[in-house]
C-alpha cells in the first residue's frame, strides 16, 4: 500500500514537472476554446470558460485539461477529432465513485438513457467547486436546487414530485434558507451523497431500520430518550411496525411543533398517535388497549383540541412523547406515583383526587354509574316534555285552524 | 295601535266554539282600548334574557355537537375557541345578574310582588292543563261519537271537554314556563359555576360529580333550548290567533279585544271593576240629581260565566 502510495506521489510530481515544463498546456487548448462561438459539427458550443475553470477546485490545484480528456495526450494534430472518449472521473475519484455505481441514481443511468445522472450532473463541468464552498452545487445550501433540478419535475417517484418543494417549506429547510444554518438536515445529510439508495434497501440512511440513527445523528437527545421508550425499546428489538422518527414527524415536511399544519402540532397528536392505537389490526396483534382515540375525543380535553384549543391536554400532555413508557414504569408520568404531578401540571391542586380516576373508559356505566343513571333520567324528561309539547301544539293547531275555516 | 276591522271583530264574536268567553265587546272595555301587559322595566328583563339565552345556546351548543368539518371552520382563528369560552362566561354573568335584579324585582317592587303571585300556579291551573289538552286533543268526544263509554260520559259530561278552558291574567302555560325558567336558571347557575371553577370543583369533589354537573348542565341546556323553540315561540309568537308574532314584548300593550278573547277571566275582572266604578258613580249622580244613564241595560248584562 505504502509502495502504490509513493508511486502515484512521485507519478503526480512527474506529471506536474511535465506540465509546467509545457508552459501551461492549458494555453494551448484554450487558444480555440476560449472563443465562446466554438461550436461543434453538431452546433454544440464547445466553449471553455478559462475563468471558471480556474476557480474550480481542478484548476486550482493545477490539474490540466488533458487529465481528464486523456485521449488528447498524445494528439499533436489540432483541430483534434471530434469525438472525444467521455471523461472518466473515477481515473482519480475511485472511492466516490464505487459508491455511485451501486446506488439508484447508476441503476437509473442503466435502465433509462433520459434521466441518466452522471458526477456532471451535480458537480457540474469545468466550474467543479468544492462542497466546502458556499457557491457549490453540492454546498447544504444549494442542494435542494442541486436535486430539485430533476426532482421537482423530472422524476416521478412514488411520493410524486413535490417533496422538494414539502423540503423547502420544512423546519429545515426553512433552518437553511431562512436562516441560512448549513448544518441543517439537507438532501444529502438523510439520503446521502454518492451512495443515495431506495427506501427499501436495507443499507440506505432512510430505511425504516436506519432512520432513528440516520435523525440521530443531530437530535442524539432525541434518539436516547427514543431509545429509553417503548417505542424505541421495541425498535431496538426489531418490531417492524413500531413508529419510527418519521411515522410521527414526517419526511421532507417535517414542521415545528408549532406549525399548525404539523403532525405533531397540538391538537394533531390525537389523530397522529391514532393512527396505530386505533388502528384494529394492530391492537390485536399486539395486545394494545383499545378505543384510545374515542374515549379522548369524547373527553372534554378531546373535544376542546378537535375546536382547535391548544392549551388543552393531548396524549403527549400525559404520556410524554419521545420516551412513552407503559404506566407500569416507575417513570413513566401516568405510573400511579407520578400522576397527581401530571395532572397538576394544568390543574393546580387538584392532582391528588384527580389521580384516582381511571382514564379512557369507554361504558359510561362503568365509568360513572350515577351520571349514566342522570342522563337516561334526562334522556326520559326529555322526551316526554318535547313529546307532550309537540303532541300539544298539533292538536292545538289543528283545533284553531278547523275554528277559522270554520268562520270563513 | 292596531285596530281590527269590524268584521274580523264580529266574526270572533259569534264564534260559537270559543266557548263562553265574552262575546261582545262591553262599552266599558272597548275592544280597541290599550292596557298595558309588560311594563318597560319588564320588557327589558325579558330582552336581556333573550339575549343572554340566545348568546349561551350559541357559544354553548359546539360543546354538544359532533365537531365535524362546517362547525370547525367557525373556530378559525386559534383562539376562537377560548373566546367562545369567555362569551358564555360573560352571557353567564349576565344571566345571573338579571337573576338577582329579577328577584330584587319581585320582592321590592308591589308590581312585581303582584306579577310573581299571578305566575304562581293554582289548583285550576292543573285542570286547565287537563281541559286544554283534553278539548284539543278530542280523544273523548271522539269515543263518545264512536259509541265507547257512553254511559261514563252521560254522566260526567265534564269529561268530553267540549269548551276550552278559560284564563286569567296568566295561562296554565305561561306559568309554566315562568316557573321553567326559574328552575332552569337554578340548575344552569349552580352548575355552571362549578365547570366555571374547574380546578375548585376537582379539590372540591371527586371527578364522577364534576361530570355530573356536566351531565345536567348539558342536558337541562337542551330541555331549555327545546322548550323555549317549541313551547314558547308556538304558544305565544306562532300560534294562528297570533302568527308571526306577538308584538307584547316590544310595545308591552295588549288590546282590549286581545284580552278578551285570551284572558276572559281577566277581562271580566277589569269590567267588574269598572261596573262597581261606573254603579258608584251612577249612584252618587243618582242621588244627587235623580237622573237615570242611558246604557243601563247593557251594563248589567252578564256575558256568560
Amino acid at each position: 500500500m505504502t509502495c502504490l502510495r509513493a508511486l502515484g506521489a512521485l507519478l503526480l510530481l512527474v506529471f506536474r514537472v511535465r506540465s509546467l515544463s509545457a508552459n501551461d498546456p492549458n494555453e494551448q487548448c484554450l487558444m480555440c476554446h476560449e472563443d465562446q462561438s466554438l461550436k461543434n459539427q453538431s452546433g454544440h458550443s464547445v466553449f471553455v470558460n478559462k475563468g471558471g475553470f480556474e476557480q474550480s477546485i481542478h484548476g486550482k490545484s493545477g490539474i490540466s485539461c488533458v487529465s481528464c480528456h486523456a485521449d488528447l495526450e498524445s494528439v499533436k494534430d489540432f483541430p483534434h477529432a471530434e469525438t472525444l472518449a467521455k471523461v472518466n472521473c473515477a481515473s482519480c475519484h475511485d472511492q466516490p465513485q464505487k459508491k455511485f455505481d451501486a446506488s439508484v441514481h447508476a441503476v437509473a443511468r442503466v435502465g433509462k438513457e433520459a434521466q441518466a445522472v452522471t458526477c456532471v450532473s451535480c458537480h457540474g463541468y469545468h466550474d467543479v467547486l468544492e462542497s466546502k464552498d458556499v457557491h457549490s452545487k453540492t454546498h447544504p445550501l444549494n442542494q435542494p436546487q442541486t436535486c430539485g433540478s430533476c426532482h421537482l419535475s423530472q422524476v416521478n417517484g412514488k411520493k410524486g414530485q413535490g417533496f422538494v418543494k414539502d423540503f423547502l417549506q420544512s423546519t429545515h429547510g426553512i433552518a437553511l434558507s431562512k436562516t441560512g444554518l448549513a448544518n441543517s438536515a439537507t438532501c444529502a445529510s438523510c439520503h446521502g451523497s454518492h451512495e443515495v439508495k431506495r427506501t427499501a434497501d436495507p443499507a440506505a440512511p432512510i430505511s425504516r431500520r436506519q432512520v432513528p440513527n440516520t435523525c440521530g445523528q443531530c437530535h442524539a437527545g432525541i434518539l436516547k430518550d427514543y431509545l429509553e421508550g417503548v417505542h424505541g425499546q421495541d425498535f431496538a428489538k426489531g418490531v417492524r411496525d413500531v413508529p419510527v422518527c418519521t411515522d410521527c414527524h414526517g419526511e421532507h415536511q417535517i414542521l415545528s411543533p408549532q406549525d399548525k399544519q404539523s403532525k405533531v402540532y397540538s391538537t394533531q397528536v390525537a389523530l397522529t398517535c391514532a393512527k396505530c392505537h386505533d388502528n384494529e389490526e394492530l391492537i390485536r396483534k399486539y395486545n394494545l388497549p383499545e378505543k384510545r382515540l374515542r374515549t379522548f375525543q369524547g373527553s372534554f380535553h378531546g373535544l376542546a383540541s378537535a375546536y382547535g384549543e391548544t392549551k388543552v391536554a393531548n396524549c403527549a400532555s400525559c404520556h410524554g412523547f419521545h420516551n412513552i413508557r407503559p404506566s407500569s414504569d416507575p417513570n413513566s408520568p401516568i405510573n400511579p406515583a407520578h400522576l397527581p404531578q401530571t395532572c397538576s401540571q394544568c390543574h393546580a391542586g387538584a392532582g391528588e383526587k384527580l389521580s384516582q380516576v381511571k382514564i379512557h373508559i369507554l361504558d359510561p356505566k362503568a365509568a360513572n354509574y350515577a351520571g349514566y343513571m342522570i342522563q337516561k333520567a334526562y334522556f326520559v324528561l326529555i322526551t316526554f316534555m318535547i313529546g307532550s309539547f309537540v303532541v300539544y301544539i298539533v292538536a292545538d293547531l289543528k283545533t284553531r285552524l278547523m275554528q277559522r275555516s270554520r268562520k270563513v | 295601535m292596531d285596530i281590527k276591522p269590524l268584521s274580523e271583530v264580529e266574526l270572533n264574536n259569534t264564534e260559537a266554539s270559543r266557548g263562553s268567553s265574552p262575546s261582545e265587546p262591553s262599552p266599558l272595555v272597548r275592544d280597541d282600548e290599550v292596557f298595558i301587559r309588560m311594563t318597560p322595566i319588564e320588557r327589558l328583563q325579558h330582552i336581556t334574557l333573550i339575549l343572554c339565552f340566545v348568546l349561551l345556546v350559541l357559544t354553548g351548543l359546539p360543546l354538544l355537537l359532533d365537531p365535524a368539518m362546517w362547525l370547525k371552520k367557525l373556530f378559525f382563528f386559534e383562539t376562537s375557541f377560548a373566546w367562545r369560552g369567555w362569551i358564555h362566561r360573560i352571557a353567564g354573568v349576565g344571566l345571573i345578574s338579571l337573576s338577582v335584579f329579577h328577584l330584587f324585582y319581585i320582592s321590592c317592587t308591589q308590581r312585581g310582588r303582584d306579577l310573581f303571585w299571578a305566575l304562581m300556579p293554582k289548583l285550576k291551573d292543573v285542570t286547565d292543563a287537563l281541559e286544554s289538552f283534553g278539548h284539543n286533543l278530542g280523544v273523548t268526544r271522539w269515543m263518545y261519537e264512536k259509541g265507547i263509554l257512553t254511559q261514563f260520559f252521560d254522566r260526567h259530561p265534564y269529561w268530553l271537554f267540549r269548551q276550552p278552558p278559560q284564563y286569567g291574567r296568566f295561562n296554565f302555560i305561561e306559568k309554566f314556563e315562568y316557573i321553567a325558567v326559574w328552575w332552569g336558571n337554578v340548575v344552569m347557575i349552580a352548575s355552571g359555576f362549578f365547570l366555571w371553577a374547574t380546578n375548585l370543583s376537582f379539590r372540591l369533589f371527586p371527578l364522577w360529580v364534576y361530570d355530573i354537573f356536566k351531565i345536567i348542565h348539558s342536558y337541562e341546556a337542551i330541555l331549555a333550548f327545546l322548550a323555549i323553540i317549541i313551547w314558547h315561540l308556538y304558544n305565544v309568537h306562532l300560534t294562528p290567533d297570533v302568527f308571526p308574532m306577538s308584538r307584547v314584548w316590544l310595545d308591552g300593550t295588549i288590546t282590549g279585544h286581545d284580552l278578551r278573547t285570551h284572558h276572559p277571566l281577566e277581562y271580566e275582572a277589569i269590567l267588574e271593576a269598572r261596573r262597581q266604578a261606573a254603579r258608584t258613580t251612577r249612584d252618587t249622580e243618582a242621588q244627587r240629581s235623580g237622573a237615570q244613564i242611558n246604557g243601563d241595560q247593557t251594563l248589567d248584562r252578564k256575558s256568560g260565566g
